[in-house]
């Protein structure tokens, strides 16, 4: 049984005069101890995924799913007290802009300290369970590779660096051992050394803990060098879902071909100074989503039946939905 | 630090000399002639006429005079009551704190009753209970002042007579001012019954701080609201829930001081209201504040009490107004302190 499992979840926006599908029965499982990423375009809804996860959704937004489930129990029906205890020990989340999910008028040690569940602080006086609560931040974060925690721990979110804020924001997921990571591109904007020392502990502790992840991100190499599975995301569709090989080999959908054929490190037979295949057009806004399958304008295979949603079909353990799949002669 | 410091002294000063310069300009802008609008004694010959001229510095230039108004001001050298013929550093020593203790009871009662009610609306926003908050402020803050305070004197002192209708305390106690502020006074004054006078002071101050005070909690309680409903839709609360932290570490960790960090500055504005309101419900209730000073003092065309007047209560504003600014400034860490300071 999945870990986390969530079928046909839908999201729509009451943007006052009608409500869009921002998410349009989207499927994704976590097995536990997998990572599995999440990749689309900006605005595919990869981050309205997350919020929906972690039950940070604003009130005009009106979810519904066939399924939501968190070992065996559903989210969705569960008291907000059970939800609450489920976000305090098993899931973790880091959002995507890490300085506003930080409170502007406190230390990040406070913020990184209340975020320790009380079980997990050791002591029976208050002055003990104050010094185990900082000898928990300061070797978190030293674990996410901030060396000097006195500069930080004391300081305010606007006073440090972005990439100091992003690996805080790791540190602060992990601090309350979670079974369940989600991180929302927690490698944006960084230098690479810095990126491969983040990706080299998430790895590590999917190894040495079975930490499953969720993990999305724009970088395809980092994806298929740790990422065991991968779900596709377009325009709040998930298009295609299976293991990482797989749909390295032998993309079914016509959008996963070409968001993996966009970067140039996994084409072998590439040669050199070509011209990148890419899809024509941009990824349509929320007001004006196509009927049927939201990738029609710019698929090139797309025929009259596109216009019907198509449903998910499945080989194994992949998921496709798309009525001309690619390489199927292959199959 | 240093540099916010001098700057915001640098302002003040500034603020200040303004100030003056607007009072000693009142002498030319009162109507009637300027000699004897600032002495009080229509001169009755030439000679005379030219020795209080002197007297007053009239004879040199503006500059000079309004070097010698500074001087004056700043010794302490006020000027007499044409009235009263008392020096009116003391008249005004004496007005000056029954204004303020009076505002100072209803910013009190303000902050004590608006900012929870403000919290408790604005957490439980757009609900029945939310929107009977909000309509009750509404209608709080549109009252005018005036009119309450006649309604109050009109049912609490003639209708019910459970409260006097002027004044600070029976004339039986005799308190000595020694702060200005009576509640504080009766504590050092002798040979009274000190819990009696307390009680009928109190008896005194209840029914004009109540009056001013309504309009000051309603507009507390809707600040304090509209603070909570935006801090709580911030994402960093939603990442704090995230983090499964219950409803009240999350109220009173993060919502609470980020809510009341912005309420600080609209207090500062709030004062100049407060300090007006303050000063008209004075003239109703025969409080011997300074707005009823102000009163008689335009009734009787007393002139140089009228420009003491007046730099006195701009005095009071700006310094507090700048005060409160400061202290904002120091305490809240998302303000770069060392770095920005736009004034
Ligand atoms: N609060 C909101 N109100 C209305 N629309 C929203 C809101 N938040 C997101 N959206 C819309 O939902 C869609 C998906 O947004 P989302 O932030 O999930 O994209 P994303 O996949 O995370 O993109 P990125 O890779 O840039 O982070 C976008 O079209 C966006 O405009
Ligand atoms: S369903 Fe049609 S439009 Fe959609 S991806 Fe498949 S071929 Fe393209
Ligand atoms: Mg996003």
């Amino acid at each position: 049984m999945p870990m986390l499992d969530i079928k046909n979840l839908t999201l729509e926006i009451d943007n006052g005069t009608s409500r869009v599908k921002a998410l349009d029965r989207v499927n994704l499982t976590i097995k536990s101890g997998e990572i599995r990423a999440l990749v689309g375009e900006s605005g595919s809804g990869k981050s309205l995924i997350v919020a929906a996860i972690s039950g940070a959704l604003p009130d005009q937004f009106y979810l519904t799913a066939d399924r939501m489930d968190w070992n065996g129990e559903s989210l969705l029906s569960m008291s907000s007290e059970q939800r609450r205890e489920i976000m305090r020990r098993d899931i973790a989340v880091v959002f995507q802009n890490p300085i506003s999910a930080l409170d502007p008028s406190a230390t990040l040690g406070e913020q990184l300290e209340e975020s320790i569940p009380a079980e997990l602080v050791e002591g029976k006086w208050f002055w003990q369970r104050r010094k185990s609560r900082r000898k928990a931040a300061i070797s978190t974060v030293h674990k996410v590779g901030i060396k000097h925690h006195r500069n930080y721990l004391n300081a305010y979110p606007h006073q440090i660096p972005t990439d100091i804020g992003q690996k805080f924001m790791i540190a602060m997921a992990l601090i309350s051992q979670p079974k369940l990571l989600i991180v929302d591109d927690p490698t944006r904007g960084m230098e690479t050394t810095t990126k491969t020392q983040v990706l080299k502990l998430l790895t590590r502790l999917n190894q040495t803990r079975s930490l499953s992840i969720l993990f999305i991100s724009h970088d395809l190499l980092a994806i298929s060098s740790m990422a065991h599975t991968m779900t596709v995301l377009y325009c709040g569709q998930s298009v295609e879902s299976g293991r990482m090989k797989m749909l390295r080999k032998r993309p079914l959908h016509p959008y996963t071909k070409a968001l993996l054929d966009s970067a140039p490190s996994f084409r072998h037979d590439l040669p050199p100074k070509s011209i990148l295949p890419n899809m024509d057009g941009t990824i349509p806004s929320l007001k004006h989503v196509p009927i049927g399958c939201r990738l029609g304008p710019r698929c090139p295979r797309a025929q009259k039946d596109c216009v019907i949603t198509p449903a998910v079909r499945r080989i194994h353990d992949h998921t496709y939905s798309c009525h001309f799949p690619l390489h199927m002669e292959k199959l | 630090m240093i540099r916010i410091l001098l700057r915001y002294i640098i302002l003040f000063v500034l603020t200040l000399l303004v100030l003056a310069g607007l009072s000693f300009s009142l002498a030319y802008l009162f109507p009637g002639d300027v000699l004897a609008n600032l002495t009080g004694i229509t001169a009755q010959n030439e000679m005379q006429r030219a020795a209080l001229a002197q007297q007053f510095h009239l004879d040199s230039g503006y500059i000079v005079q309004f070097y010698h108004y500074l001087k004056n001001l700043l010794t302490g050298n006020w000027g007499y009551s044409f009235i009263s013929g008392m020096p009116l550093s003391e008249e005004v020593r004496l007005a000056l704190p029954a204004t303020i203790e009076l505002a100072t009871y209803a910013m009190l009662l303000a902050i004590v009753i608006g900012i929870p009610v403000g919290c408790y609306a604005g957490l439980r926003s757009y609900t029945a209970a939310d929107y009977t908050i909000n309509s009750a402020s509404m209608i709080g803050y549109s009252f005018p002042v005036f009119w309450l305070a006649l309604l109050f004197i009109l049912m609490f002192s003639l209708e019910w007579n459970i409260a006097p209708l002027s004044g600070r305390i029976s004339l039986l106690f005799e308190v000595p001012p020694k702060t200005g502020f009576i509640l504080i006074d009766i504590l050092f004054a002798d040979n009274i019954n000190r819990l009696l006078a307390f009680r009928d002071a109190l008896h005194h101050l209840m029914l004009p701080t109540l009056a001013i005070s309504v309009i000051s909690i309603a507009s507390m309680v809707r600040i304090t609201r509209r603070s909570v409903i935006e801090v709580k839709n911030k994402p960093f609360v939603a990442a704090a829930r995230t983090r499964g932290l219950s409803q009240g570490q999350i109220f009173y960790r993060h919502i609470l001081r980020n809510a009341l960090l912005p309420i600080l500055p609209l207090m500062a504005i709030q004062i100049t209201t407060l300090i007006t309101n303050a000063m008209i419900v004075e003239t109703l209730f025969s409080w011997p504040g300074i707005g009823n000073w102000l009163i008689q003092a335009i009734y009787q065309r007393d002139y140089p009490a009228l420009r003491i007047g007046m730099l006195a209560v701009a005095f009071m504003v700006v310094t507090l107004t700048i005060l409160i600014d400061l202290f904002n400034r120091v305490i809240d860490p998302s303000r770069e302190k060392y770095e920005r300071v736009a004034v």
